[in-house]
């Protein structure tokens, strides 16, 4: 299973930039194409697509959004073990663990650079603790 | 093809013509022989050739990772380096935490294989799109583990998985080992001089491949089950008490079968280095070179050690992928590093008690210089150990030592000592190999001081107090380590609930001390499930700290069988662990390795005994207990090398051709 560029598609290349596998290729105001083996259906270019022109894994056509309004993951502090497996689900590497040294417990959890962070969720899904959720 | 819990492919890389290639390796291989060190083991049995050079471009060094990694299963983030050891010249493994592993998989593989050997110094590579490459590392030679880390993350990708050399497998140390994640090290059997010889300097991970998992929600709600063990965390006395119950199991006439629960609360608590004191007293932790005690190293002297006293130097907990224990700690160390891991109960034994060297400073400084270097500190300190003796035994000069006085206890020497080894500079150099190298260089009369197994270095837990150490120091496939068995770790896993054939060992109930000494068939039965067992664990890249908590409440059998859809039985999973003992053994028959040459040094086994201390008069059988052990596997009693018909019992009746010409050249 993978995403797939329609022929809607212009070649703007928005989705290019953004694909955390470099799994988009085709030239410029050409249509792309999304390689199969490295797609792993994070669904980013499905979100920045201006055009509409990427289906997801079950060929539904993807909804543009803002990037402003992609949800980002929010980490309950009490519940987090600070198990990494978020941080090792994240494609961008957006997450890392990161600790208040003057904290009593010396606990890391895991602390996010929106900048790198494309929404996949992929963190909500793998984290076993349910410590995660996108808001 | 199902492809559940394993990428299903495993790469090559050849660094003498920088190819590379891919190999699908078919569902069958994975039911049979799991992946992880069971993957590694059938491939380097098969490809390695018998007189190959551990440190020529014959040898394949590999990366593998577990079934469980990346899978949402906790504990799961232990990764495997493993080829022949320059070290001990058989099977050769090593294991580390922090987040190499998944880094692994996220590349879409299973495992990564080096064979050939580069002309220049190189690193592997591997982009988020999957492209590979060779790249030269001629910038990055030279430089310690953290800096390279560091320096090639700053290149490439802050999220890439990094495995890296230091100048000790550089320099190419046989006590060498291969770090990750700003020093956390797979230390033993000196595969860090086999990735040197090979001028690999690192591994550079950066895929993001996602694995599938058979039953996600099930691993999930497996892992939240086990996570309330995890945190169930009643409040413990302080460090200094955890000392005197050391003292008070060593007087007690009764010994008491641990419930891993008790030793999990004491990690999440202190880390290994909880064990320190506590250690020394019972009888568990060796000092001055195997041949002192808890009286060479009273509670007065031991405090240094007191692992509340560690603690206050702790900024941040460290936890390796995956785990919700978090046994690791980030500590401050002003003057020298900004931060530093904090160092392991082996590390802090064997660069302290086993030396006498009674200054936690300087612990914390060699921890880090030689995990900066990639030099094993369980085998630098059993090093440095050796060397102390023979200097006090008259049979090394200060003009032999560059005049170093190496006197126990002597902590300038010590760390004047490892900067040389860690350098290969003057008297350094001539231990920078480890103890059996060193033994051998200064004379016959070192051998009585060169306390190992099969030339490995022994770890930091006395046979001589629970013999169930010693056996598995003897008779692994990669003699000399402490992460496969002994009675205390039998008691832990708690197999026999889930495999009715085994013995029974209630947790927490009482028996006498001198029945650990006993060989018998059951103490057998027990050591190879361990064997087994660990097989296992290594295949599903599990931590040993988490399955010590006991198979019916981290249920490692049920976790395998989620992520891959397998319908195994606890039984079948110990059945596949024998076949991969019995294929590591075939391994060491296949280049010359004796079985019984593995035998722990005399000292460690208690001849002579002991004349005081916790482990006064204290021995076992070994003979009885290696012979007892071997059988339990069907192979030959005396020889301790499979046969030809326990090849056919555990299911390698494809290799008997093969092997029965191994046999016989051997």
């Amino acid at each position: 299973m993978a995403f797939r560029v329609e022929s809607r598609c212009n070649g703007c290349a928005a989705c290019v930039a953004f694909c955390p596998v470099a799994a988009i290729g085709g030239l410029k105001k050409e249509k792309h194409n999304i390689d199969n083996k490295l797609c792993i259906s994070c669904g980013v270019c499905g979100r920045i697509c201006p055009h509409g022109a990427i289906s997801d894994d079950f060929g539904i056509p993807c909804r543009h959004q803002k990037r402003s309004l992609w949800q980002k993951p929010v980490c309950f502090t009490e519940v987090c073990v600070s198990c990494g497996i978020c941080v090792s689900a994240c494609p961008t590497g957006a997450l890392r663990l990161s600790g208040d040294e003057s904290s009593k417990d010396k606990k890391r959890i895991p602390s996010l650079e929106t900048k790198k962070c494309i929404a996949c969720g992929f963190c909500v899904a793998d984290c076993p603790f349910e410590a995660l959720f996108m808001e | 093809m199902r492809r559940r819990g394993y990428a299903g492919k495993v790469l090559f890389v050849n660094l003498s013509n920088g190819s590379y290639h891919e190999e699908v390796i078919a569902d069958e291989i994975y039911e049979r022989y799991l992946s992880g060190i069971g993957l590694a083991a059938k491939i380097l049995y098969e490809r390695i050739p018998p007189h190959a050079d551990p440190l020529g471009p014959e040898n394949i060094l590999g990366f593998v990772s577990g079934i469980l990694t990346g899978s949402g299963a906790v504990f799961s983030g232990r990764w495997m380096v493993v080829g022949k050891s320059p070290l001990t010249g058989g099977w050769g493994d090593a294991n580390a935490g922090g987040d190499f592993a998944p880094a692994i998989k996220r590349c879409g593989y299973d495992a990564i294989f080096f064979t050939g050997t580069s002309s220049h110094p190189v690193y592997l590579h591997i982009a988020n799109n999957g492209s590979i490459a060779l790249r030269d590392a001629s910038e990055y030679w030279g430089k310690d583990a953290v800096e390279a880390e560091d320096a090639l993350k700053a290149t490439h990708s802050s999220r890439a998985g990094v495995a890296v050399i230091g100048t000790a497998g550089e320099n190419a140390s046989l006590i060498s080992g291969i770090c990750n994640d700003r020093g956390r090290i797979a230390a033993r059997s000196g595969l860090g001089a086999v990735m040197g010889s090979k001028k690999l300097k690192a591994l550079v991970l950066e895929g993001a491949y996602r694995i599938a998992v058979h039953n996600h929600e099930g691993i999930k709600e497996i892992s939240r089950s086990v996570n309330r063990y995890v945190a169930f965390q009643p409040p413990l006395f302080s460090g200094k008490y955890a000392a005197l119950l050391g003292s008070f199991m060593r007087l007690n006439p009764l010994q008491m079968a641990m419930d891993g629960m008790v030793y999990k609360m004491l990690l999440k608590r202190w880390g290994t280095s909880s064990m320190n004191q506590m250690s020394i007293e019972m009888g568990d932790s060796p000092v001055k070179n195997w041949a002192g005690s808890n009286e060479d190293l009273d509670l007065k002297q031991s405090s240094v050690y007191d692992p509340d006293v560690i603690l206050q130097r702790e900024k941040l907990k460290y936890h390796c992928n995956s785990c919700p224990l978090g046994c690791g700690g980030i500590c401050s160390m002003p003057n020298h590093f900004q931060e530093t891991h904090k160092p392991e109960y082996e590390s802090i034994m064997a660069l302290g008690g086993l030396c006498m060297n009674k200054d936690m400073e300087s612990i914390f400084y060699l921890n880090e210089m030689l995990n900066r270097a990639g030099m094993d500190t369980i085998s630098a300190g059993a090093t440095v150990a050796f060397a102390i003796e023979c200097f006090e035994n008259g049979l090394l000069t200060k003009e032999q030592t560059d005049g170093l006085v190496l006197q126990w206890g002597n902590t300038g020497a010590v760390v004047a000592l490892i900067q040389k080894m860690i350098k290969r500079e003057g008297f350094g150099d001539l231990l920078a190999d480890g103890v059996a190298v060193a033994s051998k260089r200064i004379g016959e009369m070192a051998n009585s001081y060169a306390i190992t197994a099969g030339k490995q270095e022994l770890p930091m837990h006395d046979g001589r107090n629970d013999p169930g150490f010693n056996l598995h120091y003897s008779v692994e496939a990669a003699p000399g380590k402490h992460t496969i068995g002994a009675q205390l770790y039998y008691e832990m896993f708690q197999l026999h609930r889930v495999v009715p054939d085994l013995p029974k060992v209630t947790p927490l109930s009482l028996y006498r001390k001198g029945q650990k000494y006993i060989a018998s068939r059951e103490k057998a039965q027990m050591a190879a499930a361990c064997s087994s067992f660990m097989n296992v664990v290594n295949s599903a890249g599990l931590c040993l700290f988490g399955t010590f908590i006991g198979v019916h409440r981290v249920p490692v059998f049920k976790m395998l069988n989620e992520v891959t859809g397998w319908h195994n039985s606890p039984k079948e999973y110990l059945q596949i662990g024998a076949r991969l003992q019995t294929l590591k053994q075939m391994f060491n028959v296949k280049h010359g390795i004796e079985p019984l040459s593995l035998r722990v040094h005399s000292r460690a086994e208690g001849i002579p005994p002991l004349g005081g201390g916790a482990n006064k008069g204290r021995g076992a059988d070994m003979g009885k207990m290696m012979a007892d052990y071997w059988r339990e596997f069907a192979w030959d009693t005396a020889t301790g090398k499979p046969t030809l018909d326990s090849l056919v019992l555990h299911g390698l009746a494809s290799y008997l051709e093969d092997y029965r010409e191994e046999l016989e050249k051997a």
